[in-house]
């Protein structure tokens, strides 16, 4: 005897149940020369959402600073100018050498892309394992009590839940290299990941700007 | 007619930033909570009256569980757009399930709290200091349920939600992110009640209910909308 199930429409499809009618698609017809958003519409949601969320650390922390300009100078000038400054070039380089991915991509030159990205990818991890020795630099010195100094409060908060922006955007970085390898024309996650990534750069700028220069001025 | 329950599930989002902050404003959670700083004279004021506070938070954890609903309504969802193997569906109900509880148990144990507002103030400071902690930090539930839910809508291909929800989902994921911050500060923002913690996480939550809530309606008039003309047609 076999089981017939599948015209029970009342079923979950995992249950065996009839797929869902596939002509339900909502998917916005594109003319030919309209302008179009970079990755998708929806994206910016996230995009200008996350930014929203480290312009509020931004404006707390240029609050908090009013109180004690002097102090924050003492605990900034801690901080190794030098390192951030490297890792702000490299991740400007990082987000050039996205961009020179994403149009070799489109053009074919999956072989440059792939370069571009295997580029890309070493800046952030170098941009990681720099930040991991300024951490154990500010740590070291005993100077830094991220829990009391209202700079270092900001510094590891601001810096950390950057880096992990940074980790994520390796992982798209990674799975994009998965789309090349397939030989797949520009994506939609593709150019997400694009975004995404400089969105992660024009972010250390700011930070880069407030903690290393404003701060310590 | 399922499409009535279907829509009540959706109110149900809406309803629980509703109902639990109502509960919150009558115990005195809102609009200015206890911090990590408070005083024992105030923690022990806040639960004195205890009538008022233990009735507020029976209905803000009342409130609070109306997100069942909601999780039951995004899995019906889940299911629908992953088909045959629905996995992101079990993930967002499985830990859709356990952020209902991680938010019921800390009230719960508040209104223990006020149970004995006359017992030794170093107790209730402690007991106080338990819930709030249990109320902030447990974030790992919330990030996976809203991970799944996003990417269960990004890799939807009938589009069966707009995408920018997924997206929203993300983002809500990110915004949690600080909570862990109020287990190693006492005061300033990245305190349980500062504009970080408290705050960012309240916000973040109402704004996923709310917006869930509404999409999720939209939806389903869509879709009722679409089988009553497509019974016309036959």
């Amino acid at each position: 005897m076999t089981l017939d199930i599948s015209a029970d429409a009342d079923l979950p499809e995992f249950l065996g149940g009839a797929p869902a009618d596939s002509q339900r698609v909502r998917r916005p017809e594109r003319a030919a020369g309209e302008r179009r958003t970079p990755g998708e519409p929806g994206l910016w949601v996230f995009i200008l959402g996350d930014m929203s969320m480290f312009g509020a650390f931004f404006v707390v922390l240029l609050w908090q600073r009013r109180a004690a300009p002097a102090q924050f100078a003492v605990s900034a000038q801690e901080l190794l100018r030098p390192i951030g400054l490297v890792n702000t070039a490299v991740l400007l380089l990082s987000s050039y050498l996205v961009v020179s991915a994403l149009w070799a991509q489109r053009s074919g030159g999956m072989r440059r892309a792939t370069l571009s990205l295997v580029g890309a990818l070493a800046c952030g991890l170098g941009f990681g394992v720099l930040k991991v020795v300024e951490y154990l630099h500010v740590l070291g010195n005993g100077r830094a009590a991220p829990a009391t100094d209202t700079f270092y409060t900001f510094y590891f908060v601001m810096t950390g839940v950057h880096l992990l922006h940074v980790l994520i955007g390796v992982v798209l970085l990674v799975a994009w290299m998965g789309v090349l390898r397939k030989g797949r024309a520009v994506t939609r996650f593709v150019e997400g990941s694009a975004v995404y990534w400089h969105m992660v750069d024009l972010l250390w700028v700011v930070i880069f700007t407030l903690l290393y220069l404003v701060c310590a001025a | 007619m399922s499409t009535r329950v279907l829509l009540l599930c959706a109110w149900s989002g809406p309803a629980t930033v509703i109902v639990a902050t109502i509960g919150f404003l009558i115990a005195g959670v809102l609009p200015f909570p206890l911090g990590p700083n408070s005083s024992v004279t105030e923690v022990v004021g806040f639960y004195s009256d205890s009538t008022r506070v233990a009735a507020g938070l029976v209905i803000a954890g009342l409130g609070v569980c109306l997100v069942f609903p909601l999780i039951a309504l995004i899995g019906v969802y889940l299911v629908r757009m992953e088909g045959r193997t629905p996995i992101l569906a079990f993930v967002q109900l499985i830990t859709g399930a356990a952020t209902g509880v991680v938010l019921l148990v800390p009230l719960l144990l508040m209104t223990a709290i006020s149970f004995r507002p006359d017992r030794s103030p170093e107790l209730t400071m402690t007991l106080n200091d338990i819930s709030w902690l249990l109320f902030i930090t447990p974030i790992g539930p919330f990030m996976i349920q809203n991970i799944a839910i996003g990417t269960a809508i990004l890799r939807d291909q009938r589009g069966l939600l707009p995408r920018w929800v997924g997206y929203v989902n993300y983002w809500v994921a990110f915004l949690f992110v600080p909570d862990v911050l109020a287990f190693f500060f006492h005061s300033g923002p990245f305190a349980w009640r500062g504009i970080f913690v408290f705050w960012l996480a309240f916000v973040a939550y109402a704004a996923f209910l709310v917006v869930m809530g509404f999409t999720l309606r939209r939806a389903i008039l869509d879709e009722s909308k679409l089988d009553a003309s497509e019974a016309v047609a036959v």
